[in-house]
């Protein structure tokens, strides 16, 4: 990459930024310095030029200029598209996101830190060397513009395990990084019913629609991964009882309003709405025999039911 | 941020735009500072003094039209500092932050507050909350991010004996093998993926090295004892969490189409779609108890096809029986 190219996008941030009319492609050639003088390697270095400024984020629009004689298309960088606001951080506020942009590993943070003037070389790394790394794609980043511009999104999804993908559209109103996933929860307007959608699973080209969407009246509640939620059958409370051994991540994994008490032993005992009986007892037996469901009667019966088909298979 | 555009494809390049880029940021910082050193400069911004020097040079050449270099914006070095003079309103603030930036840092404080603890008033709370603003996102409404569930005394506790180097007494329940049992390990890093928090240790129990899941711990007490120095150093960077061995049994299994959530759960293999929605799959087989509880829980969606070494055919049936057996003794009382 040649200074002579940096100089040239500088210059034409700069011209586009101080404008008061929106400029011709003619009207840069005249005043940005550095662009070929022959028409045909001008436009084709001028295409690039603007994918690169909007590469990089740089709002610019696409407007018509009355100014000459006949009507043509204008560009500008609108001003207070382009700066970043001042959020007003005091130097710990940064320090503490500097630190955070360290310790989790996200593409962006560090660069968003440089606008916002943090100090890399404040509180220094974390000495136990915890890190978390999250991932991030064009995918995601398209649904976390739409979601904070509170645009509609486009994109294509599967219906279901080996079903063709189809179009969907989405007003997007919460993102959750969960069990190593990132989901976004929202309105789906094909459906016209909330629905949530695996960001992983989401064809590859996510896009912000113009179309605007109010702000949700009520927040969404997030995406709920316990299979046993998210049956259509009658819920029902299932009370489970845990070893010792797996007690502690058990109650992490459930919660701890879960619990109804812990026993002498060490075990535990829980209460699980259960609105999926398969995925429920599918849930269970992964404790082996480590844990038991004690009631309701119908629910422990349909466990005993069968494990009684798998002991004589 | 409110432009349509799509997402996905587009590859990361060392271009004139990334130059670009870092010099917007740089240009207003110094100018908002008196003179600061090139040093400071360029460690703030990931830079060598040449590509910092060289990017200035160009900074001197920008101008409007009618050109005018010096008036838009100028650059004084001297010595080791640097002065940026700006026309007022020109560059004097950052770009906006993208979606990606925006995002990242977000995510970033949000992860780090799960594991500290949200403490309202904290400088990391505080700045995450300036933040949500600027980016006009509703403050815990519209993003949760959970890097896996943190138990704060714990993880604490770990950090400091990484930090401080020493030894760690875990009473770990070990899943695959479904076996509890006490260890001392030395403590190495600490670490999310997928959804859960590993510590990266050296065992002293099986004298080698091994990643420990944060919610199989049991307790963890840090010993007085250092870690002693061990030859060689860690051979786990990048390695991913679950990795089958290759001395490990495989099994192919034919699963009905509602068992299909296997593939999104389970490290596969190898995947073929067959008729009627239903797949081929093969598996590694990391111990005899994570085999009984696959089995278990799929019953008659799943037959096994294949199994290298040959499988004990009688594997779920007897796992189910001793199931059951608990089942069949009187019920424990509170």
């Amino acid at each position: 990459m040649s200074a002579a190219k940096l100089e040239r996008l500088l210059n034409l941030t700069a011209a586009l930024l101080e404008t008061t009319q929106p400029l011709t492609a003619e009207e840069i050639r005249a005043r940005v310095p550095g662009y070929p003088a022959e028409l045909t390697a001008f436009r084709r270095a001028f295409e690039r030029d603007k994918d690169d400024l909007r590469d990089m984020g740089i709002p610019l629009r696409l407007e018509r200029s009355k100014a000459g004689t006949r009507d043509q298309d204008a560009y500008r960088i609108p001003k207070d598209e382009y700066y970043l606001r001042d959020p007003g951080f005091e130097p710990d506020e940064l320090a503490a996101l500097h630190l955070a942009a360290q310790v989790v590993r996200l593409e962006g943070a560090n660069e968003a830190l440089w606008k916002l003037g943090g100090d890399p070389s404040g509180p220094g790394g974390d000495p136990s060397g915890l890190v978390a790394e999250l991932p991030l794609d064009g995918r995601l980043t398209a649904v976390f513009a739409g979601l904070a511009a509170r645009h509609v999104l486009r994109f294509r999804y599967p219906a279901g395990p080996a079903r063709e993908p189809a179009e969907r559209q989405l007003e997007p109103h919460r993102l959750d990084f969960q069990r190593g996933r990132w989901y976004v929860s929202g309105h789906d307007r094909d459906r016209d019913a909330p629905r949530s959608f695996r960001v992983d699973r989401m064809g590859s080209d996510v896009e912000v629609l113009p179309d605007e969407f109010p702000k949700p009246a009520r927040p969404h509640p997030g995406v709920s991964l316990q299979p046993w939620d998210l049956g259509r059958e009658a819920v029902t409370e299932a009370r489970l009882l845990v070893d010792g051994d797996q007690a502690a991540w058990t109650v992490q994994y459930l919660g701890a309003d879960a619990v109804v008490e812990h026993r002498g032993d060490g075990s535990v005992e829980l209460r699980v709405p259960v609105a999926d009986v398969d995925a429920f007892r599918s849930f269970v037996l992964t404790f082996l025999d480590h844990a038991e469901v004690l009631g309701p009667p119908e629910l422990r019966a349909a466990v005993v039911d069968w494990l009684e088909q798998r002991a004589q298979a | 941020m409110t432009t349509p555009r799509s997402g996905a494809e587009r590859a990361p390049r060392a271009t004139a735009g990334d130059r670009l880029r870092r010099l917007l940021a740089i240009i207003p910082w110094i100018a908002e500072h008196d003179g600061p050193s090139v040093t400071d400069v360029c460690r703030r911004f990931g830079l060598t003094r040449s590509q910092l020097l060289a990017d200035l040079q160009v900074v001197f050449l920008v101008g409007l039209h009618p050109f005018t270099p010096d008036e838009l914006i100028d650059v004084v070095i001297d010595g080791d500092r640097v002065w940026i003079t700006l026309n007022p309103g020109a560059f004097d603030r950052p770009l906006q932050l993208t979606p990606e930036q925006g995002l990242g840092l977000v995510a970033a404080g949000s992860t780090l507050l799960a594991v500290e603890g949200s403490d309202a008033g904290g400088p990391l709370a505080r700045g995450l909350h300036k933040l949500e603003a600027l980016l006009g996102i509703d403050a815990g409404e519209a993003l949760a991010v959970a890097p896996g569930p943190v138990r704060r005394e714990l993880i604490e506790l770990l950090r400091e004996a990484v930090a401080r180097q020493h030894l760690v007494e875990l009473d770990y329940y070990a899943y695959g093998r479904d076996q509890r049992t006490v260890r001392t390990v030395d403590p190495r890093r600490l670490f999310a993926e997928g959804g859960q928090w590993y510590l990266d240790a050296w065992c002293h129990l099986a004298g080698d090295e091994r990643l420990f899941r944060l919610d199989r711990m049991q307790t963890a007490r840090a010993l007085d004892e250092p870690v002693t120095p061990r030859g060689g150093d860690r051979a786990a960077d990048g390695r991913g969490v679950f990795h089958p061995r290759g001395s490990d049994p495989r099994i192919t299994l034919e699963l009905e189409p509602d068992a299909a959530w296997v593939i999104d759960q389970y490290v596969v293999e190898a995947v073929e779609a067959l008729d009627g929605g239903r797949l081929r799959v093969r598996l590694a087989v990391s111990a005899v108890p994570w085999l009984e509880r696959l089995l278990l829980r799929l019953g008659p969606d799943a037959t096994v096809v294949a199994a290298d070494p040959p499988l004990d055919a009688g594997v779920a049936s007897r796992a189910a029986q001793r199931v059951l057996a608990r089942y069949r003794s009187p019920l424990p009382s509170s």
